[in-house]
């Protein structure tokens, strides 16, 4: 059934507003003239709102900020850590809520971390939810908490016992409690699974260098590692893994990349998602789970020669199976494949993402295909970026 | 102040210059004629005090500034421990002598003295002398606590006969004495307005093998005896290098990175001689010997003059090896240790501060504080727990489940280390850790990497070393020694390199390896310092028997020359001192090292131990 989205004059509550899909939701919402209430926390000696104007900057939109407003909270204390007064103001305001905020490790030894920050937090934004009598409450998942029993991932409730990490599993557990607390409490609510998202496709522009990145990064430094060798310190080290300058001024870099399966990656650029989103939240399905997703995931032979046209390297395989005993890798296909154990699962997916409900929210709308020109832009974007560090300068 | 008599003033008195450590030689009138005043050490002091008219130009100045010839070996060794360069100051103070003489200055003669005579009786003529110049490079040290006071008389005997009558002569004239091995306690110990008996001429070193021990002369200092017992197959438990084995002892006993296996104190060592305070000579094995074993909570003066120890020889393996095992917390640090200890894993462990990580392995304070930075901030590493042992001690590091640097890792990142500080590579290696950190290190090819990425060589090591010295630096740290973490721990050459900066004071304890407890000591040891605006750090912990206790020190900073920062210190040691005192009436399991001094002959147990000693016999 449909949910009116028209709460206090149109505004949301969102939560993980300086993380990046939350900014992208942010911005979104801002160039809609829409009105967001901004919950989150400080960090260090940065107020939130020192935090979010940082962000503002970076969209061009410093002149919407009053449209905004601000209350730190900490999720993890009684009434979001906010005063009575503060709280109760707020529940009687009928906000919708984008629950966004969540904690991206996918390392077991950050377990309790990951599990506090995705399923934990959610108890007192519940809370928040039912007193406030939210008009919707929706939640930014992942479709990855779709779990590895199945192959075919319709949109609907998890049903899986095995993930690839406790990152998933948190998703799916936080799905589990969302669903089953709106439900009982007669709240409307989505869940909105995204798949991997990089920059914009448009602009190549990202806040974040993270999945996507990390590889074409690490590919980058270990190339550099290696130029500088040859060229400063005789090449040694790089003759014996077969390393060497071409003529044309390429590196020869010999490496072979090893993924589980034959399988693919899914990718959607950020201004996709934020298109979509919005649409989402113009109409949303109460209990409907959305994925964004593409329907055309890429090969990781395909980013390798993105990734090889791009750094101007030469001599990445890329091969499926187990990788091979250590001593018969060179180090830079070792510490790459070291680099990208945690988003092995992403880049050999089998999985494939139904979304009926998506296409039907936004009128069969698709993200673009991940062309090499879309790629360039993007880690031309990164590189310039210096993959995040010159950020905000 | 002129650059000359800024370095002259500087000097640290650590005793680097007395001891070969480089392989360079060794100051020639010096080795000759043994007073410090003819080592760069006691020119320094002299030529400052000259310099700033605080004596005349006595016989003996004449002699030592005659006596350099301005080879140029200082520069080497001091420029390895505080980056100065002490030849300029050895030159000024020629050309300050010389300056003196061609215009007709006095040259005040030593005056006569019957007591100076009978010394002479003893030493002979040369090793006893009331000279004003040779005096004032006793008189004084670092220590912001003591004031200069320059002896009456310097005497250096040669035999255990000659202490003996020398205490009998001294005592018979009621002159007090200090015993002086080297001075590098740099505590202000070793002064006297009496006399100062310096015992830098008996050296001797013999081995029993069969008994496994050493007997060490008073005058040995540990860098020379570690490198006699090496030759021979066999490795010593000693502190810094500098320092005479048997002072050390005496003074607080000795610890090192090794005591987690081989003790302190009284484990050192088998027997020793002792010249009584009466003039008597007397063994510790004698029955009738007095009970150095036992500790004296009072306050307790030295018992004797030791004039020999029969030292311990421990063997050391063919498979020997070094791991830093990294942390990001001192927490996280000490569990390991602890545990380490407890299951008797490794011949010698500590847990080291980025401060000195980064000092001892930097040639330049520059890049000792790039490094350290590095480490921080990129590597995220606070902590490096040093274990070194057999190759089934390091492999248990790795069934722990602990990845760590080994001797091949380290050698890269030492003589990598300015390009370790501007690599961008090092950002992935944290960044992609995701809840593992440091796992890069267990890859098997990683030094492979690392040795591209850092092209590690004594060259690019020393390229910002002084371009005069960086020809002999170059050809130094291409020794494999220099690089070997095995080989810097038993000679602890890059030690004393704590003090480069400004000179330091070290607060040490022992204590539990209680988490807490080290935690909360640690934190008001710096609070304490950062009140005061003093530069203070971590230094090391290192576990003592079976990791049931630990030796911990901190390290308090001072520029020597600046009378507000001594005052500021004195304020802050003090501060420390009531602090530890505090936390030893709480707990009962603290012990201030202070309680140790001049008792280091005595059993561990007496002071890691509060029990020890305190119940009656029934």
């Amino acid at each position: 059934m449909p949910v009116t989205e028209a709460g206090d004059d149109g505004k949301h509550l969102l939560t993980g507003a300086t993380g990046f899909l939350g900014s992208h939701i942010m911005a979104g919402l801002l160039s809609k003239g829409r009105g967001v209430v901004i919950a989150g926390r400080a960090a260090g000696s940065e107020s939130l709102q020192e935090r979010i104007r940082k962000l503002l900057n970076w969209f061009g939109m410093e002149h919407l900020e009053g449209l905004l407003e601000f209350h730190e909270t900490d999720f993890l204390k009684i009434r979001l850590g906010l005063g009575k007064d503060e709280y109760e103001s707020l529940c009687g305001r009928g906000l919708s809520i984008i629950h966004c905020a969540s904690d991206t490790s996918f390392a077991e030894k950050n377990r309790t971390r990951v599990m506090r920050s995705n399923v934990e937090n959610l108890n007192e934004v519940l809370n928040f939810a039912c007193a406030s009598r939210t008009r919707c409450f929706h939640l930014i998942s992942s479709a990855y908490a779709a779990g590895i029993d199945r192959l075919e991932c319709p949109e609907v409730p998890v049903n899986s016992k095995h993930f690839n990490n406790v990152y998933e599993e948190s998703k799916a557990q936080a799905e589990d409690i969302v669903s089953a607390k709106c439900r009982k409490e007669q709240i409307p609510h989505t869940i909105i699974r995204p798949s991997i998202v990089y920059g914009d496709s448009l602009t190549g522009r990202s806040l974040r260098f993270n999945a996507l990145y990390f590889p074409v990064r690490s590919m980058q430094q270990i190339r550099d590692i290696y130029f500088d060798e040859i060229k400063n310190n005789h090449g040694i080290k790089s003759a014996e893994c077969g390393i060497h300058i071409k003529d044309d001024g390429a590196l020869h870099l010999p490496m072979r990349i090893f993924i589980p399966k034959q399988g693919k990656i899914n990718l959607i650029p950020v201004n996709y998602f934020t298109k979509i989103i919005l649409s989402i939240l113009e109409t949303p399905v109460n209990e409907a789970i959305y994925h964004i997703t593409s329907n055309h995931p890429q090969s990781m032979a395909r980013l390798a020669s993105y990734t090889e046209r791009f750094l101007k390297i030469s001599g990445i395989e890329v091969v499926v199976g187990t990788a091979a005993a250590a001593e018969m890798r060179n180090p830079p296909e070792e510490l790459f494949d070291h680099f990208i154990k945690a988003y092995r699962p992403y880049i050999s997916d089998q999985r494939i993402f139904k979304r009926e409900n998506t296409d039907r929210a936004t009128g069969g709308v698709l993200p673009p295909d991940f062309s090499y020109e879309i790629f360039e832009r993007c880690m031309a974007f990164a590189v310039s970026a210096d993959w995040g560090k010159k950020l905000f300068q | 102040m002129n650059d000359v008599l800024q370095t002259a003033k500087n000097c640290r008195h650590y005793a680097m210059c007395k001891i070969d450590f480089l392989g360079s030689g060794l100051c020639a009138p010096g080795a000759e004629k043994h007073y410090v005043c003819f080592y760069p050490q006691g020119r320094m002091d002299l030529y400052a005090a000259l310099a700033e008219g605080r004596i005349p130009v006595t016989e003996k100045c004449v002699e030592i500034a005659e006596s350099c010839d301005l080879c140029g070996k200082c520069d080497y060794q001091c420029y390895f421990v505080t980056e100065m360069k002490p030849s300029a100051v050895m030159k000024a103070l020629k050309e300050h002598i010389a300056l003196h003489l061609n215009s007709g200055g006095e040259v005040l003669a030593s005056e006569k003295d019957s007591i100076l005579d009978g010394l002479k009786k003893i030493v002979g003529e040369y090793w006893a002398t009331n000279d004003r110049a040779v005096a004032l490079t006793y008189a004084h040290d670092p220590c912001p606590m003591a004031e200069p006071r320059p002896p009456e008389y310097v005497i250096m005997p040669e035999s255990t006969a000659e202490i003996s009558a020398v205490i009998t002569l001294l005592n018979r004239h009621k002159i007090p004495y200090a015993v002086r091995g080297n001075g590098s306690s740099v505590m202000g110990f070793v002064m006297s307005e009496g006399a100062v008996i310096d015992l830098g001429r008996m050296k001797a070193i013999d081995f029993d093998e069969k008994n496994w021990l050493v007997k060490v002369g008073p005058g040995v200092a540990a860098f020379d005896l570690q490198k006699a017992a090496v030759q021979r197959g066999f490795r010593v438990n000693v502190a810094e290098p500098a320092a005479l084995v048997c002072a050390n002892i005496m003074c607080s006993g000795i610890f090192s990175t090794f005591s987690a296996s081989y003790g302190t104190a009284a484990d050192n060592y088998i027997d020793a001689e002792f010249v009584g305070l009466d003039g008597g000579v007397f063994r510790l094995s004698d029955r009738s010997a007095p009970n150095l074993f036992a500790l004296s909570k009072e306050a307790a003066g030295i018992p004797g003059i030791c004039s020999a120890a029969y030292i311990r020889l421990h063997p050391i393996g063919a498979d020997e090896g070094a791991a830093f095992v990294p942390f990001a917390s001192l927490e996280q640090a000490l569990d390991f240790t602890r545990e380490c200890a407890r299951r008797r894993i490794g011949l010698a462990i500590a847990v080291l501060g980025g401060e000195y990580i980064s000092v001892f392995l930097s040639p330049t304070k520059e890049l000792a504080a790039e490094v350290k930075d590095t480490f921080r901030d990129k590597l995220k590493i606070e902590y490096l727990v040093l274990v070194i042992g057999d190759q089934y001690a390091l492999a248990a590091i790795k069934a722990m489940g602990h990845h760590y640097f080994d001797n091949r890792m380290i050698r890269t990142l030492n003589l990598g280390l300015p390009s370790l500080t501007s690599a961008k590579w090092l950002d992935l290696l944290e960044e992609f850790a995701d809840g593992e950190p440091y796992s890069y290190i267990g890859l098997k090819r990683f030094p492979d990497l690392a040795e591209a990425a850092l092209a590690p060589s004594p060259a690019q090591l020393v390229r910002d070393v002084d371009p005069e010295l960086r020809p002999f630096f170059e050809k130094l740290y291409s020794r494999p020694e220099m690089t070997d973490p095995v080989w810097l721990n038993m000679f602890r050459i890059v030690s004393s390199r704590m003090g480069r900066e400004k000179h330091v004071v070290p607060l040490i304890v022992y204590l539990p390896i209680d988490n807490k407890l080290i935690i909360e000591i640690n934190s008001e040891f710096k609070r304490i310092a950062d009140s005061h605006g003093l530069k203070n750090d971590f230094g090391f912990i290192t576990p003592l028997d079976d990791g049931k206790r630990c030796v911990f020190e901190y390290d308090y900073y001072l520029d020597q020359n600046d009378a507000d920062e001594k005052v500021k210190m004195r304020q802050a040691m003090m501060e420390a001192g009531m602090m530890i005192e505090r936390f030893s009436a709480e707990t009962g399991t603290v012990t201030w090292i202070k309680h140790v001094f001049a008792q280091g002959f005595s059993r561990k147990e007496s002071f890691l131990y509060s029990a020890a000693g305190n119940e009656p016999c029934p």
